[in-house]
Formats: structure tokens, C-alpha cells, sequence
């Protein structure tokens, strides 16, 4: 199983973008008011700034991936801790994703279809992609289904222009301050943080080496398609009502009126989500399965997908509403534990650890 | 599908047939009833009534019929009762296809109903799967809502359709459902909706008509603005484009009215915020560039001092409505719908921090100096009236 470097680019940009946009916003504007767009650059040099550690400790051990080189780095006892603190975020993330999608189209659209029935279509088809082809499929499928997140995303802003007002975003700084700034921007930097997933892709780079600068792009892609996207959101909606709403983004088309023939385009932006959705989930499934597999030396990790697939939906079911699906995982969890930790904390150590030992090694050598 | 037996494939394709088919939300055309607008009124109980206008699609000719004679192409249905929010079941009982709210282009408030506070309705509004924001927002003036719903307008099929058409024109003021919404919610400025009456077609026969504007404040309407307040009121908003002006630049003569009428080509407004010693204070200043329509004074206005006594003429005039209005919205409806505060809250953010809470209670007493300007730019086809003799 090999993928080149454009495919990591449209894997990450799309697991990326879509689920920035939609489900970050809300939590965004509650905190930064019209001061999100600063929010988002400070949120999009996080991410750039997580990508430049994963892919630096990735590049440590090229060809190998997580499982293998955090026990590699830090022994076989603190490297298997490592491993498990990212296998609960893998875990965790995979029933929360499916929840919320299954939360979003059932208030935008489906509000009459059980959950459980979307939940199984998602399902289904990432176990496909995943069982079949591995990363692989997945890696042609968001190749192909990128560039039409991208056209869609262009569609709606475009469509949108006539309804901006950009005085919605005044006055800068002044109602906020740094720290609400600062707070606006997690939600969104712990989002974009996906790329931290490098660290397993990295693995099936056809050239280990060229990789590191197609994870930059897709980073700074999704940052720069989040920053516009969101910002045009707020001048369309305004900050009264953004931070009052479940998804703006998706409210912003529903507003859009062209001509007077061109309406009700909020299938599109539906489109997108799910899009980008499915190529999250499918991610996901693959390096926990794949990563649990090598983890407890499990042969084939193929198997492991229908093991994990149920366990997913049981896990989707658990939160009761959408308040606790969507804001208490991301406040309680995402925020100040998966960001700090999982994509900042731990990379560091990997980075640093590995370099000590590595230079080490030469010394001794 | 390599690995997979055949009893797999049948299952997979099984699930799938089943669980893609959609069928629990499906909406079949047949199913459903089109609203095309609602209405919501209060009664002299305590009661609030809903009224819907639903489209009636064998009303609705197909390319073979031609012409709406026969049927009526809309149905109204009004249901009674105490809580806004399960009248939209009621309403459903006494009907045989499902309520679909997504294609309702307007939504009425009764005068009445207005004036008690429009709250209750809004949540609804914003909540409902269904509904989109690109619905307009109009009040009712003179009647009640259900009555407008109910009145015929013959050059649409659809009454709601021909409101929506008058609501997206520029001689109207349209306000949508997210803007009243964001007015509402903003502080600094109050939220305003277009206000639509009765009036009688030449043949005696109601119809309606949008041409003025309500006023809110907060949520409760506190007046309407017509005529050349209402002119005023769209020259601040950048609206003023296409609107008629007319100023007396002489007294009246024995043939003539002493008037020159200037077509506004565009507009620019702008509302300077000031802060001193704890007092805010604004600067309005609207500059109108306009085209010379018609002349009805004695005056040659391609002479350079007559032009500009006329341009000084209609500057007078214009800056007289601009004070008229703010002294209605003021002294009369205590409404800031002009939008002050925001613009006190841009360049003054630490001021207004200080100011928010009492807003309301200090926008009547706010100075505002207004400076109106006109320019005419051309002035039409003629120099001289052509119908008067050239003085000798």
C-alpha cells in the first residue's frame, strides 16, 4: 500500500476543511465575536506549526509510522503509553464524527430518518473504502472528491458575494481583546490539527522525503479556505446571529439568492460536508484498525474493521442530544486535552527524544 | 469486492436498497402543501390567529390551459388559538397534504399584533428545519394580516408571489427574515420591516400595496414611516436610487409652480460618530447626485447661478426631510432604526461599552447634525422650459 504526495495533500486538506468549517465556526464566534478572522491566522500558524512537528518526526523514522517509531524512540513501555493516548483519540474521534454528521444532516435536512439508518449508510461505506483498498482507496478517493470540495466551497462564497457586509467585522479588536481571541482560535486549531494524522500517512509515502512539503500545503490550503470561507459567514450573517446558530456556514446558503432564480443552494454545501466527512471517517477507521492491528500484533488488520465498525456505532449512540455530541466533546476533550497533547505535547517529545537519540547513535557509531 | 462471498454481496446490496431509498423524509409534490405565506394576527381575546396561503396546484395553469380564469389559484386557511407554536399543527388537521414551508416568500405581522411584541414567533422562525431566511418580513398597516392574505392581486396567480416580486424591486424596502433577526439582536440600531395596506384599484377593487416602512422598537412596532419621511428614511440606507425630488426655488407664478424635480442618480451616506466629555454626538451627511427631471419655474437652469439656487434649493429641501425624520424617530417612535449606536459602537467601542445599556433611553436626546448636499448633474434634454417665452 503506497500513496504519493498530492494524495496526502487531499487527504488532509479535505479531512480538514469541511469539518472546520462547519462544526468549528459556532464556537469560534461565541468567544472572537467579529474579530474571528484573527482567530483563524493565529489558529491556521498553530497548524502550520503542529505540521512542521509531525513532519519532522516523521521524517526520523522514514517509512516507518507511529505504532512502530514512538516505541522505537521512547521503549517499548512509555512508547506503548503514547500509542494508547493516541488509539483514545482515534476511538474517541470516529463515534463523535459519525454522531455529528448524523446530528447535522438530520436538522438540515432528513429531520424524520432514525439516526441509526445514517449512521449505517456512513458506515458501510467506510468500511468499503477501508476494507477494500485500504489506504489506498481512500487516498484515490479524496483525490478525486478534493478538488470538488474545493468547486463547491468557491459555488456557495461566490453565489454569496451580494449579501456581504463588511461592517459586520468592525469594530476590529476592540470588543475582544487577546485572550477571547486566543480562545476563538482553538476550536478552529484543534480541528485543522488533523494533519497530526501525517505521522501514520507519512508511513505509505512512495518518497518519505518528498512529503513533508505536500502536508505544509494541505495545512495551509484548508487554514487559508477556512479563514475566507468562515469570515465571508460572518460578514453574510453577522455576529448577532452566527454565534445563535448550529452551522452558519450552511445557514449562509440557504441565503443565497441569485438573480432571483438561483436559490435554495444549501444541497451543495451539504454536498461538501459530507464529502469531507467521509473521507474523515475513512482515515480514521483505516489507521485504527491499522494501527490497533500493529499495535497488538493482530496479523490482519483487514479483519479488524468489521470489529471496529460496530463498536463506532454503539459509541455514536451513547450522547444523548446534540449539545453534548457536538460543544462537550469539543470543550471538554478536543480543546484542552487532544490539542495540547495529542498534536502539540507528544510531537514535541517524539521530535526531541528522537533527535537526542539519533544524534546518539551517530556519536557512538 | 475481492474477499467478499456472494451471500456478503446480496447482503450489501440488500441493506443498501433499503436504507438509500430515503423514504422516511421523502416530500412527493402530490404530498405536500406549498405555503406560500403566513400570517399572524392577534385577536381581541388574547387568542393569535394563523392564516397560510397555500398554493393550489390545480389552481395553477399548466402550458396547455392558458389564463387564470376558474379556479382561485390559492387557498387560505386560518386557525385560532393561544400558543403560536402548535397552531402550525392545527392548521395541518385541516388539511390533507403536509404544510412545506421551504418556497414562503413573505411573512405578515398584523398591526396589532405588532404593536404587542413579535417575540413569540421568531424562535419558530429561526428553529424550523423548514424554514429559510429568504422569506420577507412586512407589517401589516390599516388591516389585519389575514385580510391581505385574502386579498386578490390579479397580475401574479399567486398574491404572495406578486408581494415577494414588489419586496425584491428597489421601490420597496424588503427586509428578510435574518436581517429583521440581526436588527433585533443588535444593539445600536432597531430592527425595521416594510408595511404593506389595503388600497382601492380604479374599479373599486381592494388590492394591496407596499409602500411604506415599520419601525420597531425592540420588539414592538412603534410606527410607520411614509411619504417623505419614508424618502428620507432610504436615502440614509442607500436606497435612494431612482427616487423623486422636489424643491420650490421661486414663488409660484401665474403658470407655473415654482418647483424643480430632480431624479436621484445615486447616493452616498455616511454617519460620522463623536464622543466628547461623555456626550456622543453624530454628523449625518447624505450627498444625492441627481439628473434635472422637470422644471416648473420660470428659472433657465443651464444658467450657472440659477443652477446652483436650484441645487441649493433642493439641498435645503432634502436636508428639511433628513431633520423631519430624525425628529419622528426621536421624539415619536424613541427607535434608533437609523442605526446611531452602531456606528458610535465602531468608532467609539470603549465609549459605547459605557453607553449599551442605555442606548434606548438616550437616542432621543442625541444631537445629530445633519448635512445634506445636492448635486445636479445634468439636466436633461432641455435648457429653458420650452414652453415658456424666453424673457427679452
Amino acid at each position: 500500500m503506497k500513496v504519493t504526495g498530492l494524495q496526502v495533500f487531499w487527504m488532509i486538506f479535505t479531512m480538514e476543511v469541511g469539518m472546520t468549517l462547519v462544526m468549528t465556526l459556532t464556537p469560534g464566534v461565541q468567544a472572537a465575536k467579529q474579530d474571528l478572522w484573527i482567530s483563524l491566522l493565529l489558529a491556521g500558524c498553530m497548524t502550520l506549526g503542529i505540521t512542521a512537528l509531525v513532519t519532522n518526526v516523521a521524517q526520523l523514522y522514514p517509512g516507518q509510522d507511529l505504532i512502530r517509531f514512538s516505541q522505537a524512540i521512547l521503549g517499548k513501555w512509555i512508547g506503548g503509553i503514547v500509542v494508547i493516548v493516541y488509539l483514545v483519540q482515534w476511538y474517541t474521534i470516529l463515534p463523535i464524527v459519525l454522531r455529528q454528521f448524523t446530528d447535522a444532516i438530520q436538522i438540515m435536512i432528513l429531520p424524520l430518518t432514525p439516526k441509526t439508518a445514517i449512521m449505517l449508510i456512513m458506515i458501510l461505506l467506510i468500511c468499503y473504502a477501508t476494507y477494500a483498498g485500504g489506504i489506498v482507496s481512500i487516498a484515490r478517493c479524496s483525490e478525486v472528491l478534493g478538488p470538488v470540495v474545493i468547486l463547491m466551497i468557491v459555488l456557495v462564497l461566490a453565489a454569496s458575494v451580494n449579501n456581504v457586509d463588511a461592517k459586520n467585522l468592525l469594530p476590529v479588536y476592540a470588543d475582544t481583546g487577546a485572550m477571547k481571541i486566543f480562545k476563538g482560535s482553538l476550536p478552529s486549531a484543534s480541528y485543522l490539527g488533523h494533519s497530526v494524522e501525517y505521522m501514520m500517512l507519512a508511513a505509505f509515502l512512495y518518497q518519505p522525503a518528498s512529503g513533508k512539503r505536500y502536508a505544509y500545503w494541505a495545512a495551509a490550503a484548508a487554514a487559508f479556505t477556512v479563514l475566507i470561507a468562515m469570515t465571508m459567514t460572518l460578514m453574510t450573517i453577522g455576529v448577532n446571529l452566527s454565534p445563535k446558530l448550529w452551522y452558519p456556514f450552511f445557514e449562509m446558503s440557504r441565503k443565497i439568492s441569485v438573480l432571483g432564480f438561483v436559490e435554495n443552494l444549501d444541497p451543495l454545501t451539504v454536498i461538501t460536508w459530507v464529502t469531507s466527512v467521509f473521507v474523515k471517517l475513512a482515515i480514521y477507521l483505516f489507521i485504527t484498525a491499522y494501527g490497533t492491528a500493529e499495535f497488538l500484533g493482530i496479523k490482519n488488520w483487514r479483519n479488524l474493521v468489521w470489529w471496529i465498525a460496530p463498536v463506532i456505532i454503539g459509541f455514536a449512540l451513547i450522547p444523548q442530544n446534540i449539545s453534548q455530541a457536538t460543544a462537550n466533546y469539543l470543550l471538554n476533550y478536543w480543546v484542552p486535552i487532544a490539542l495540547p497533547v495529542n498534536m502539540i505535547g507528544l510531537p514535541l517529545l517524539l521530535l526531541v527524544v528522537g533527535k537526542i537519540k539519533n544524534r546518539g547513535s551517530q556519536a557512538s557509531g | 469486492m475481492k474477499g467478499l462471498g456472494t451471500l456478503k454481496r446480496c447482503a450489501v446490496l440488500a441493506i443498501s436498497c433499503t436504507l438509500l431509498a430515503g423514504c422516511w423524509d421523502r416530500k412527493e409534490m402530490d404530498d405536500i402543501a406549498l405555503v406560500m405565506a403566513s400570517a399572524i394576527d392577534q385577536l381581541g381575546d388574547g387568542q393569535i390567529e394563523l392564516s397560510l396561503q397555500i398554493a393550489l396546484p390545480t389552481g395553477i395553469p399548466g402550458t396547455l390551459q392558458t389564463g387564470g380564469k376558474g379556479q382561485k389559484p390559492v387557498l387560505v386557511v386560518a386557525v385560532k388559538g393561544k400558543n403560536a407554536h402548535e397552531l402550525i399543527g392545527q392548521a395541518q388537521q385541516q388539511l390533507s397534504r403536509k404544510l412545506f414551508f421551504g418556497h414562503r416568500g413573505v411573512i405578515i405581522f398584523g398591526e396589532e399584533y405588532a404593536r404587542r411584541g413579535i417575540t413569540e414567533v421568531l424562535d419558530t422562525l429561526l428553529r424550523f428545519p423548514d424554514s429559510r431566511y429568504n422569506s420577507f418580513f412586512l407589517t401589516a398597516r390599516g388591516a389585519s394580516a389575514k385580510e391581505i392574505l385574502t386579498t386578490p392581486y390579479h397580475l401574479e396567480l399567486i398574491p404572495a408571489i406578486g408581494m415577494k416580486i414588489m419586496q425584491n424591486s428597489q421601490y420597496t424596502v424588503g427586509v428578510k427574515i435574518d436581517r429583521f433577526l440581526d436588527h433585533l439582536a443588535a444593539d445600536g440600531t432597531m430592527p425595521y420591516s416594510g408595511a404593506i395596506r389595503i388600497v382601492k384599484d380604479a374599479q373599486g377593487e381592494p388590492t394591496f400595496q407596499i409602500d411604506q416602512v415599520a419601525v420597531y422598537r425592540e420588539n414592538k412596532l412603534a410606527g410607520y414611516l411614509s411619504g417623505k419621511s419614508l424618502q428620507a428614511f432610504k436615502m440614509i440606507k442607500g436606497m435612494g436610487k431612482g427616487m423623486k425630488l422636489t424643491a420650490e426655488v421661486e414663488p409660484k407664478g401665474p403658470e407655473t409652480q415654482g418647483t424643480i424635480t430632480a431624479d436621484v442618480l445615486s447616493v452616498r451616506s455616511k454617519i460620522r460618530a463623536f464622543y466628547v466629555k461623555g456626550t456622543p454626538s453624530f454628523d449625518l451627511t447624505v450627498n444625492v447626485d441627481s439628473r434635472g427631471l422637470a422644471n416648473d419655474s420660470t428659472l433657465d437652469i443651464s444658467k450657472t447661478p440659477n443652477l446652483l439656487r436650484a441645487e441649493k434649493a433642493l439641498t435645503d429641501e432634502l436636508n428639511e426631510r433628513l431633520t423631519d425624520l430624525l425628529t419622528l424617530t426621536q421624539r415619536e417612535f424613541k427607535s434608533d432604526v437609523v442605526g446611531f449606536g452602531r456606528e458610535l459602537h465602531i468608532e467609539h467601542p470603549k465609549a459605547w461599552k459605557k453607553l449599551k445599556k442605555r442606548w434606548t433611553d438616550l437616542y432621543p436626546e442625541v444631537p445629530v447634525r445633519v448635512r445634506a448636499r445636492v448635486h445636479l448633474e445634468r439636466i436633461g434634454r432641455t435648457q429653458a422650459p420650452g414652453h415658456l417665452e424666453l424673457p427679452e
